[in-house]
């Protein structure tokens, strides 16, 4: 058990006194017997702990540097780093539930086999085995092949330290296998903003409190990104007025001044209307249109021919002259900003949709603008060596033929000529993928900081999928799902027992992650585990595998250090950030200040042949959206207690969050017999969710909302009924669209007769 | 000059996070299943749209806590700034402290068989720090005032959906939400 110095010696010292009053100095408190004195509590004294720096390497806009307290080798407790102006001292909920997770009874202590996958039949097995077992595995499959092509990687987001990349590193020094390449998450906004800007490039969120006009345009930041509100309360404070668009009425809405439920998947609509309003009323910055971009007089062409506000108003349902009112504010106020959500490019339509709202923004003059800009996400910060990742193929390693290779967003290996290259699969797609592969099948799956039954989409056919694949290795720290459907899994450390270094998609600031405990139990990090392989490999066959067999976690730190980072960050070694998290030294804190942008153009492109090039129109044109196969969309967005299947299942966390629901409109409800609380089932032609529902006004009368989350006690998954249906764009960089996750329709009904 | 602490926690600011409860069950280390801090929903009938604004509560801090007055073991004391501290080691877990707080403050911890409460972090503030749930409030929601020299004419101290005890005189301040227009599709 841990204590505090402060806690325990309060403790400590009142058991003794109890005692001593036991043995005989009865009645040492006035008026009664065997009462000690009530004792004031020592003050906290922080010169007691040892103290690190970590930073919480989820998929989070905020990536927290966190400040963690030791005390005999235990994490006693974690708080925000008060040097990061952005985490400012204080985490999320999540964050705060950190001490737990670390010393979680819950946690995969050791190497375990499970004898039958899905039977629950497991057994601890040594290192040694487990290796033994997946090395043979691996060796069976390139006999029998001729390549290890059958040999599969699934991971993304579930720890972004930059060493983890070394999973990756893993495979290739393997061999060519295949990858699972893309991301459910934002890859339809960042093709958008490569069409129209060259690259995806958000200015600095801290200075969201310059803006005079906020939009907040399909994002939902107090729950998903907690620590960018008092930006916008600051800049509400000042003056700015904040606009929610989304098509739930959001807790970011509920702090608005405006909220516009839009009909989802018609934001497009919406945003060309307002364009169209802009021309109409005289309001475009002819300058920035005339001088700073291309293609201009084609899209108010095409906004005259096609466009009429009053259309946009009945698309989207929001009135035409709070379109027009908004519009004019926005103009107005300079400078003026819209933050473009994730949540929102998950359609059909998604990537469309993000280059109107671009347009919009960029027609405005806000483009390059301190406090303005079309705010999506940057990788500005994430110039890494890639140490880890970078390792070669064994000499004579035989893949797919040509350099295709695989491709994501965080791939910053670039590209090299080779003969051969890795088999890429739509990570989208990876039950159907799993199931279509032939030549040779997908035979083995490693996954690591992924949880594809949580987070992959159509989970029956994902079952169907994984009872193809001969071994399964899962490397975590839970039993989720996908561990019962896993032969072996593999304890990985938390982000407390590893180093390794960690930068934000969001905003500006650079985090060091120190080892400040060792490994609990038996658990090691991903690129322990690589080292370990890469012994069994060489072991059995020498020259098998490239990765080193002895590494450092320290040095390989250090190893994705570079000087392009430290001259970025101001610092002069990486050990300054011992002392807290650093930001880059930003010429401003507009991107595209200088207004050059990474188009093939060097403008911003209202049309841009690349797009036409690949299959979508070259202007932002709308793209009606996907059409309904049951009577309620559904919508499945994040939860500020969990991000994916991370977090929910703590004990911590059931305090505060103990049962999810189906959040549905009391006219709905009424009409389908529904009362509040009552079990029901949400079903379409892919599965069924079984939950309680909560009537609530924040859905539209058509939609159904259910945050994605794992329960360690509860068969509530919503991917059940959320399928694989592809968004436009994403496959330019992040080699696959992304997935139409907002575009999914359900029904509903009283289950088990209602009141179970 | 006297000092009397208080939670002031504004409505209009908070977000629901529950970041205020974690951040106080990490730092004084609470059983898995206890909680000193939670955070309620309002009623639909106090304000419309259903869990979007909410009252985070903890220990009230009292001028006349019922606790202190009901607890037998003399486990309560208040101390000259304001903070009603429970002493976990000599409850004696009768539960007559959670029977008579009408705020729900005192719990009972089943395996150690004691009450316990919100300390107001007083080790913390002895120490020049805020308390835990302060530092973790990421919009300023939830603040420690001075009672004797707060002055917000904003401020109330029986928000709807809060039991009024003046007779207790709870410490905590609230500001009330304000509402969006909305406009809907």
């Amino acid at each position: 058990m841990k204590t505090h110095e402060h806690l325990a010696g309060r403790r400590g010292f009142l058991k003794g006194l109890l005692a001593a009053g036991a043995a005989g100095v009865l009645g040492s408190g006035p008026g009664s017997l065997l009462r000690p004195h009530p004792a004031e509590a020592a003050p906290f004294d922080p010169s007691a702990y040892e103290v690190f720096r970590n930073a919480c390497p989820r998929n989070c806009y905020d990536t927290c540097s966190i400040k963690t307290y030791v005390r005999d080798g235990v994490v006693q407790f974690v708080e925000g780093a008060p040097e990061s102006t952005f985490t400012n001292g204080g985490l999320c909920v999540k964050g705060y539930t950190y001490p737990r997770r670390i010393y979680s009874p819950d946690r995969i202590k050791y190497p375990m086999l499970q004898e039958g996958r899905g039977s629950g039949n497991w057994r601890r097995i040594s290192w040694d085995e487990a290796m033994s077992r997946i090395a043979d595995k691996i060796l069976e499959i390139k006999k029998r092949d001729g390549n290890l092509l059958g040999l599969g990687l699934t991971k993304y987001s579930g720890n972004f330290g930059i060493t983890n990349y070394g999973v990756e590193g893993m495979m290739s020094s393997l061999g060519y296998t295949t990858r699972f390449v893309g991301t459910p998450c934002w890859p339809a906004g960042i093709d958008a903003q490569n069409y129209d800007l060259g690259d995806m490039w958000c200015n600095d969120p801290e200075d969201l409190v310059k803006a005079r006009y906020i939009i907040v345009w399909g994002a939902n930041p107090a729950w998903c990104s907690m620590h960018s509100m008092k930006y916008l309360y600051a800049a509400r404070e000042r003056g700015a007025r904040i606009l929610v668009i989304d098509p739930i009425f959001t807790q970011t809405a509920a702090k608005a001044d405006e909220f516009w439920q839009v009909r989802p998947g018609t934001d497009g609509a919406l945003a060309l209307g307002m364009a169209r309003h802009l021309l109409d009323a005289g309001l475009v910055d002819r300058d920035f249109v005339q001088n700073a971009a291309v293609g201009y007089e084609d899209f108010a062409a095409y906004l005259k021919t096609n466009v009429t506000v009053e259309w946009a108003a009945k698309t989207s349902g929001i009135p035409a002259d709070a379109i027009r009112a908004a519009t004019e504010e926005f103009a107005a106020a300079k400078p003026a900003t819209v933050w473009i959500g994730y949540g929102m490019q998950r359609h059909t339509n998604g990537g469309s949709m993000v280059r109107a709202i671009d347009a919009f923004v960029a027609m405005s003059g806000n483009i390059g603008v301190e406090g303005g800009g079309a705010r999506y996400g940057h990788l500005q910060t994430w110039g890494f060596n890639y140490h880890a990742m970078i390792q070669k193929q064994p000499a004579g390693s035989v893949g797919v033929r040509g350099a295709s290779g695989p491709k994501g967003e965080f791939d910053f290996a670039g590209g090299e000529a080779a003969t051969y290259s890795d088999r890429t699969l739509n990570i989208n797609k990876t039950a159907q993928e799993i199931l279509d592969a032939r030549d040779p099948e997908l035979r083995m799956l490693w996954i690591a900081c992924k949880n594809p039954f949580a987070q992959d989409f159509d989970r029956n056919k994902l079952e169907k999928a994984f009872a193809k694949l001969e071994m399964v290795v899962s490397v975590e720290q839970f039993f989720t799902e996908t561990v019962r459907h896993s032969d072996i899994v593999l304890p990985v450390t938390t982000l407390f027992e590893e180093w390794t270094i960690n930068a934000s998609y969001w905003h500006y600031w650079l985090s060091l992650n120190e080892q400040a405990i060792k490994p609990m139990h038996e658990a090691k990090s991903n690129i322990e585990i690589a080292a370990l392989l890469s012994r069994a490999m060489n072991a059995r066959e020498p020259g098998s595998c490239t990765f080193p067999q002895e590494v450092d976690g320290k040095e390989w730190m250090i190893k994705e250090c570079n000087k392009g980072i430290y001259d970025l960050f101001g610092i002069s070694s990486w050990e300054e950030l011992r002392k807290g998290p650093a930001k880059a030294r930003l010429a401003s804190s507009a991107s595209w200040h200088d207004r050059t942008f990474k188009t093939p153009s060097g403008k911003y492109e209202f049309s841009s042949a690349l797009c036409a090039r690949n299959g979508f129109t070259a202007l932002p044109e709308y793209v009606e959206g996907r059409r309904p196969d049951a009577p309620f969309r559904l919508m499945t967005p994040h939860i500020q207690f969990g991000l994916h299947s991370q977090f929910v299942n703590l004990d911590w966390m059931e305090a505060y969050y103990p049962e999810p629901f189906v959040y549905i409109h009391p006219a709905s409800a009424r009409k389908k017999g529904i009362a509040d609380g009552d079990m029901v089932r949400v079903f379409n032609r892919i599965g069924e969710v079984r939950v309680r529902a909560r009537l609530s006004g924040n859905v539209a009368e058509d939609c159904v909302v259910m945050y994605e989350a794992w329960f360690r006690k509860l068969n509530y998954n919503v991917q059940n009924v959320v399928d694989d249906c592809a968004a436009d764009m994403g496959a330019m960089k992040t080699g696959a669209p992304g997935v139409a996750i907002h575009d999914q329709f359900v029904d509903i009904a009283p289950a088990d007769g209602g009141r179970a | 000059m006297s000092t009397r602490y208080a939670f002031l926690m504004d409505m209009d600011k908070c977000i629901g996070c529950r970041g205020c409860g974690m951040a106080c069950k990490n730092f004084n280390q609470l059983a898995p299943d206890m909680v000193w801090r939670q955070v309620y929903p309002l009623d639909e009938r106090i304000y419309p749209h259903r869990d979007r604004a909410f009252l985070s509560l903890a220990c009230n801090h009292c001028d006349d806590p019922a606790c202190l007055a009901a607890c037998p073991a003399g486990s309560y004391t208040k101390r000259p700034d304001g903070i009603v501290v429970h002493h976990q080691e000599t409850c004696i877990g009768c539960t007559n402290c959670i029977r008579s707080c009408p705020y729900g403050a005192p719990r009972f911890n089943k395996v150690e068989k004691h009450a316990e409460k919100c300390s107001l972090c007083h080790e913390r503030l002895d120490a020049g720090l805020t308390p835990a749930c302060v530092q973790a409030c990421p919009t300023g929601a939830l603040t420690l005032i001075d009672l004797d020299t707060f002055d917000n004419a904003n401020a109330v101290q029986y928000p709807a959906g809060y039991p009024a005890m003046p007779r207790l005189n709870p410490s905590t301040r609230f500001i009330l939400p304000r509402m969006p227009r909305v406009l809907r599709g």
